[in-house]
């Protein structure tokens, strides 16, 4: 077969191809499919099937005889709504996120922006080290920060000894203990959003700053007037998955605190899977947690929605 | 082909079925023909436990597959198991676990079998594990394996050097050592009370001549002995003879003489001897300071058979071996566990150790935590409203009310 030949013969097949094989008005839904099949199976079942179960009594009896189990209307909505360690669970949430995301989004956008300043060794080096905490296990972080915050042998007390300051009960305090958790999240959860915001901020087209500093505009102008606004996207990126992160926070009071003292750094989801896991309370579990989805869902379609108007 | 040998496997199983089925209804089963291979779950460590297999499948021909599972994790396997349907064949369970595994409805009534098997029997069994205290009315879901009893550990040495010759042997006298002792200077303590342990303001009520269980069965905090109880409890805060810290480690505790009194169980003894072997014979254990009574708690672990076990004859004849009084000692040489049967108690190489006579003399005189499903989060409830009161200030009168109506709510 001769190129031309080939040249000429090509263009006709591939149309029928594109025809006969798939009709271009569904192939954006079968590429979407397989996600939406793994959506709905892994997440809108088990909500919907979560939402029933809080409608029942299950507990261990009832999952080893299905017969126990009855529907008792909102009656878990109630107890929760009436069980004061819920009330608490909710407002130290509030307390993580109000603490958390602030410090979370500008920490890291602030590393960001130092850490994009020059590409030279020691920045890379940097680079890594503040990535670091997010891929290292959380049983690791757990075991290092438990020392560290340690009231009897830990290291940070022995350090504030040697400046001859008294001990901190770091986790032992209800009020410093929320904070010394808080902590230990945002070093964890600052690796991956100053990589995130180091990506955008590469993307800028360096010809904005040269333009910049021709018309005589100084470093902070630059910042406020370039870099965050092209940065707004991933800002908000960060921030919806900041709020949605620090909602559902979990690991650092699990393995830090399991929740206390005194509940004190019992989150929403520690509190769910207390209930759930421990005292075997499957439906009043499955009402907490359809409660947290929907806390989650308005506040995240609030942010949503405000994005919209920013744009328009 | 493959229908054939389904139809085989199928004609097998329910000759074998059936076969175990008649073996155990008969009064003699002489080596019962379910050889296994049985699935054995035990707590935290299977080595010692997979020697102890060795002798039962030389005896017996019955093959034991066992399987550790972490304390942590007991929760989760059962939840797993139940709601699958596949278990073990026989389990370790934990006393304080015991009433979650009955209301899960996985074991395996007994009550038919324990006349052919002398191992299952109470009769052989300390009083406070006797088959009515840890069974539903008229039936026999498991049988005692070890048990676990909380004495006083004290720093002989310590004590000594601070004058006091003996350790403390009533409620007035504990205070009032650990106020001596508390005086050694900053960062030191009289005593230590465990956040999480919310056994001990039990054990305070039982000592002060009352019960947490009221003649219907239902817990309640609303007596004159929990209310001297929770007032000992916080004594012992308000008088600054505790730590506060919640991660203070016991251990290390007792160890570095920080806290040189703790009520603790037989575990502490092998942590202590194990991280310090040099402090031996500047310590010893001593039974609980009396109030009214010196009752101690009971803790440890029964066997059970799952409920839908294959192999119930073959289980059976485990349990029956683990009750005998040379199994219960070998394990007691093998892992330091004690034992419930009273013949094994009584053996010499148990009360040989005088640590252990001490033991085994509190064994006589404790009692089990309430076996009621919902117990565990009752005794937060109980535990949290004491916390609040000595690590948050809060109203100690308000606070013991509320639990009170948040106890009666709970079991309503």
């Amino acid at each position: 077969m001769t190129a031309t030949a080939a040249r000429r013969e090509a263009p006709p097949r591939r149309v029928t191809l594109r025809r006969t094989w798939l009709p271009s008005r569904l192939a954006p839904y079968a590429f979407v499919a397989p996600a939406l099949v793994c959506l709905v199976t892994f997440s809108v079942v088990s909500i919907f099937v979560a939402a029933v179960v809080s409608l029942t009594n299950l507990d261990i009896s009832g999952l080893a005889d299905f017969s126990q189990v009855r529907f008792i209307g909102l009656g878990n909505y109630q107890a929760l709504f009436g069980d004061p360690a819920f009330w608490e669970a909710l407002g130290n949430t509030a307390f993580f996120v109000i603490l958390g995301v602030p410090i979370l989004v500008i920490g890291s956008l602030s590393i960001a922006i130092g850490l994009n300043y020059s590409r030279s060794w020691v920045f890379r080096a940097l680079r890594t080290f503040y990535f670091v905490p997010a891929i290292t296990a959380i049983v690791a972080i757990s075991l290092i920060w438990g020392n560290l915050y340690n009231s009897q042998f830990g290291l940070l007390n022995w350090l504030l000894s040697l400046a001859g300051l008294g001990p901190v009960p770091w986790l032992t305090d209800p009020t410093i203990a929320k904070f010394s958790v808080a902590l230990v999240a945002i070093w964890r959860g600052s690796g991956l959003d100053t990589i995130i915001f180091l990506a955008a901020l590469q993307a800028i087209p360096p010809e904005y700053y040269e333009a910049a500093a021709i018309d005589g505009a100084r470093e902070w102008r630059q910042i406020f007037s370039i870099t965050l606004p092209l940065m707004r996207f991933a800002i908000f990126f960060v921030t919806v998955t900041a709020l949605i992160g620090w909602m559902q926070f979990f690991d650092e009071p699990y393995v830090l605190t399991q929740g206390g003292p005194v509940h004190a750094t019992t989150s929403m989801s520690l509190y769910i899977y207390q209930q759930g896991f421990r005292y075997n309370a499957f439906a009043f579990a499955s009402a907490a947690s359809i409660v947290l989805f929907a806390i989650i869902a308005v506040v995240t379609a609030a942010q949503l929605r405000s994005r919209r108007g920013d744009d328009g | 082909m493959r229908t054939v040998r389904k139809h085989v496997t199928a004609i097998g199983l329910i000759a074998v079925a059936l076969w175990t089925a008649g073996c155990s209804g008969t009064t003699n089963t002489p080596a019962s023909a379910d050889t296994g291979p049985i699935q054995v779950w035990t707590m935290e460590d299977s080595t010692s436990f997979t020697a102890l297999m060795q002798d039962f499948t030389k005896q017996t021909g019955i093959q034991v597959q066992v399987q550790a599972v972490p304390w942590a994790n007991v929760n989760d396997k059962l939840t797993t198991a139940v709601a699958s349907g596949n278990g073990p064949d026989v389990m370790q369970i934990g006393l304080s676990l015991l009433p979650t595994f009955q209301s899960a409805g996985a074991l395996l009534d007994l009550s038919p079998y324990v006349k052919d098997h002398a191992g299952l029997q109470s009769s052989n069994y300390l009083s406070a594990v006797a088959a009515d205290k840890i069974n539903p009315k008229g039936k026999v879901l498991s049988v005692p394996w070890v048990s676990d009893v909380r004495v006083l550990f004290y720093r002989s040495d310590i004590l000594g050097a601070a004058g006091i010759s003996s350790p403390p042997a009533t409620w007035t006298e504990f205070h009032d050592d650990a106020a001596k002792l508390a005086q050694r200077g900053k960062g030191k303590y009289g005593y230590y009370i465990p956040q999480w342990d919310s056994a001990l303001p039990v054990e305070f009520t039982w000592e002060a001549g009352g019960d947490v269980l009221d003649a219907n069965g239902k817990v309640t905090f609303d007596t004159p002995q929990f209310k001297s109880a929770a007032d000992y409890y916080i004594s012992f805060y308000k008088d600054r003879l505790v730590p506060t810290a919640s991660d203070f480690d016991q251990t290390q505790g007792f160890v570095s003489g920080t806290a040189p009194m703790v009520i603790s169980g037989p575990y502490l003894a092998a942590g202590i001897k194990g991280v310090a072997p040099q402090l031996n014979g500047k310590w010893n254990v001593a039974p609980l300071p009396r109030n009214q009574a010196g009752t101690s708690l009971f803790a440890g672990s029964n066997m059970g058979v799952w409920a839908k076990s294959k192999h119930v004859a073959a289980s059976l004849r485990l349990l029956d071996y683990l009750g005998q009084s040379s199994a219960q000692v070998s394990w007691f040489k093998a892992a330091n566990e004690l034992p419930t049967a009273k013949a094994a108690l009584g053996d010499s190489a148990v009360t040989g150790d005088p640590m252990v006579k001490v033991y085994s003399n509190q064994l006589q005189d404790a009692k089990l935590l309430p076996l009621v499903p919902k117990w565990d989060k009752i005794s937060s409830a109980m535990l949290d409203a004491l916390n609040s009161i000595v690590l948050k200030g809060n109203d100690e009168a308000a606070t013991l009310a509320k639990l009170n109506s948040t106890v009666s709510s709970l079991q309503s």
